[in-house]
């Protein structure tokens, strides 16, 4: 799995000097006495994708309101490309594109319908927003639905759509909210691809999901909110580094247990009930150490037959921030 | 597979027109519209319950063959007002919060549209829609043409200011709309405003009655004794009397100081902007006036008041005619633009994004 990114300053939080991307500092906004937002700093530097972490009622799509020039915050500054949305909102929506996580539509319209109306209303010209429209359709994939009503459309179809008419202005920043909630695993393999073009291409993506073995397949950066907190940023190189659970499964337990144990390695072993086999879950450092130990035991003779992450990279950072709450 | 434009093609920067915002989102309530099936069913029970109406009228006042084309007429602008009061709201109401509920109006305020233009346009399709059910009537209108007695010069007005009313019950609608987050409230808010204007103005003028009592020195009338002595066939002239000086105190209601009450009531605007066919030479050929044509007489006669109505005053005949009152549409048409110009307003005002305050319990996307 490559999600890590070289190169230095792509770590969110350290490319606010070129106020390209998005950055948001000490963002709060309750509703009534609902405190939805309370303090949130977030930074998504362009041509990364930054993946937006945290449990339900985190303030996830609260945030992502107010990145997307909808929500008023109560304290704190945006700048989505060096623009401020609350002091001019239009000029951010032309650079932006976003996709809620609710599926709104025409539903009487079509999909070529729809894109070319949300076209005419970025001011794209008639012929243009027809090319574009077909463009578009193309790219996610609904060709053949082009011209049916927006009615018809299956869930993931409805996400694919909404996600074409998220990019219909051709924006440099993109905010996606639970973009492959509804999605078939092909189309979420399709959603990636797209995600990473578009990120490739120097646009600056955000991902909200809590779906987050999916999000460590996309996601460059992260950032986890917990109660309308920001509680870490981290790039997922950072996240490579850090001490994880594996699991390592064997035909011959005892073998793999030994082997271990001259390793020096503290681990959790399961049999299976039926043969000799079973499974050991250990700690272990990072991926280098983890190449390390399955080399040992290959060379070892031992019959592995799965050396994996017992969980994802996110994951793993999600369930030790848990951990750090109260 | 291209996903973004051509640098050059992104360096024009994006920029809507104030119109061409307008258009498209005119453009997308109308092409929704057309394309609902309950609407055309809607108009079809709409033309086939005015065309019963007006048949029914032309049977029963048609018989002398005078006389029906103007009370057709007249009945078909009153129904399309009062029907479209009904309907307009309905129309109107759910423009807003639809789009609030299926999630497609952030969409809309995401893009480079300002609420000025959402209103605009919302109002104008919803406008148009509701023209939509004066179009069908066309035929209707047509038939009452056909007698040939309908007064031309009042046809174009009432038609037009019947245009304008449904236009204002759009824009309260559509305001309100904008204010509210449930369509049912919003449906239910615009009717009680209508009704305001409707029967608002008519309970009003009605409770304001009490105020205005005044008392008047009255007398009875004396009629010639050809005219009472019951075989009477001739023509009955009703300046033919006199006064007896036995004058006593009758209460009356001095309507010209409140009629003005009524000048918000759509159909009193409808009427009053109508100019009356002349009375015809011949006396005994009365001008045959419709439901309009009445509210009409019923308005002037209010503005006359007592001075005008009361035919022995201080025991003294009193055949004065009254003065062609000042026109009480305009002071209508004026309140009821002020009050759909400030809901529109207020609804513009909740429309604008960023966001700040939000309602219990709404969800903006």
């Amino acid at each position: 799995m490559e999600t890590a990114v070289t190169g230095p300053g792509q770590a969110p939080g350290q490319r606010q000097d070129l106020g390209l991307g998005i950055t948001a500092t000490g963002l709060a906004r309750s509703f009534g006495a609902v405190r939805a937002v309370e303090n949130i700093d977030f930074h998504a530097a362009p041509g990364i994708v930054t993946a937006l972490i945290g449990p339900n009622g985190s303030g996830k799509t609260t945030l992502l309101l107010m990145l997307a020039s909808l929500l008023r915050p109560d304290a704190g500054s945006i700048r989505i490309q060096g623009i401020d949305p609350t002091a001019d909102p239009r000029a951010v929506r032309a650079v932006l594109g976003w996709m809620p996580d609710t599926l709104g539509f025409w539903e009487s319209l079509t999909s070529r319908e729809i894109l070319t109306t949300v076209a005419a209303l970025y001011g794209i010209g008639k012929a243009q927003a027809r090319v574009r429209a077909a463009e578009l359709l193309e790219v996610v994939n609904l060709g053949e639905l082009a011209d049916t009503p927006a009615r018809v459309l299956s869930r993931g179809q409805a996400q694919r759509l909404s996600l074409a008419r998220a990019l219909v202005n051709d924006p440099s920043v993109l905010l996606l909210d639970e973009p492959a909630s509804g999605l078939d695993p092909g189309a979420r393999v399709q959603l990636r691809t797209l995600v990473r073009q578009l990120a490739d291409s120097g646009k600056t993506v955000v991902i909200s999901s809590h779906v987050l073995v999916e999000l460590d397949e996309i996601a460059d950066a992260a950032v986890f909110l917990s109660r309308g907190k920001t509680v870490r940023s981290q790039s997922l190189a950072e996240a490579g580094a850090q001490s994880r659970g594996y699991t390592i499964a064997s035909l011959d337990l005892e073998m793999l247990r030994v082997a271990l144990a001259e390793a020096n390695f503290e681990a959790a072993y399961r049999s299976n009930l039926e043969n000799g086999g079973g499974s050991a879950k250990l700690k272990l450092t990072g991926e280098v150490q983890a190449a390390e130990l399955l080399g040992r035991l290959a060379g070892a003779g031992v019959p592995v037959t799965a050396f994996a992450p017992t969980s994802g990279l996110l994951e793993e950072t999600y369930l030790s921030l848990e951990d750090e709450m109260p | 597979m291209s996903i973004s434009t051509s640098p050059r093609a992104r360096s024009a920067a994006p920029a809507l027109g104030y119109l061409a915002g307008i258009r498209t989102v005119f453009g997308l309530e109308i092409r929704q519209r057309i394309r609902n099936r309950g609407w055309y069913i809607m108009l079809g029970i709409w033309f086939v319950v005015v065309a019963a109406v007006v048949g029914l009228a032309a049977l029963s006042v048609g018989e002398d063959g005078f006389g029906a084309g103007q009370v057709m007429f007249e009945l078909v602008i009153a129904f399309v007002l009062f029907f479209g009061m009904l309907i307009a709201p309905a129309l109107s109401a759910n423009s807003i919060t639809g789009d609030r509920a299926n999630g497609t109006l952030a969409i809309l305020q995401n893009t480079l549209l300002t609420p000025g233009q959402l209103l605009w346009g919302k109002w104008l399709a919803s406008w148009v829609a509701s023209l939509g059910f004066l179009v069908v009537t066309i035929p209707l209108i047509g038939w009452a043409m056909t007698y040939g007695d309908v007064y031309l010069p009042a046809a174009p007005v009432l038609l037009g200011m019947l245009a304008v009313e449904l236009g204002i019950v759009c824009a309260i609608g559509v305001g309100v709309s904008a204010l509210t987050n449930r369509t049912l409230f919003a449906v239910m808010v615009t009717y009680l405003l209508v009704a305001l204007l409707g029967l608002g103005t008519l309970i009003a003028y009605g409770l304001s009655m009490q105020l205005v009592k005044t008392d008047v020195n009255v007398s009875n009338q004396v009629w010639p004794g050809t005219y009472t002595n019951g075989d009477y066939s001739g023509d009955w002239d009703e300046n033919n009397y006199t006064c007896e000086s036995w004058t006593y105190v009758q209460e009356t209601f001095a309507t010209e100081r409140i009629t003005w009450l009524l000048a918000a009531n759509p159909f009193v605007v409808v009427a009053d902007a109508a100019p009356r066919s002349p009375a015809p030479e011949d006396s005994s050929m009365f001008a045959e006036a419709g439901p309009m044509g009445a509210i009409s007489e019923g308005v002037r006669y209010s503005q006359a008041g007592p001075e005008f109505q009361i035919p022995c005053l201080n025991g003294v005949k009193n055949t004065a005619l009254p003065p062609t009152p000042a026109p009480l549409w305009p002071l209508g048409l004026g309140i009821q633009v002020l009050l759909a110009g400030g809901i529109v307003a207020a609804g513009r005002n909740r429309l604008r994004t960023p966001a700040g305050k939000l309602a219990a319990g709404t969800r903006i996307a």
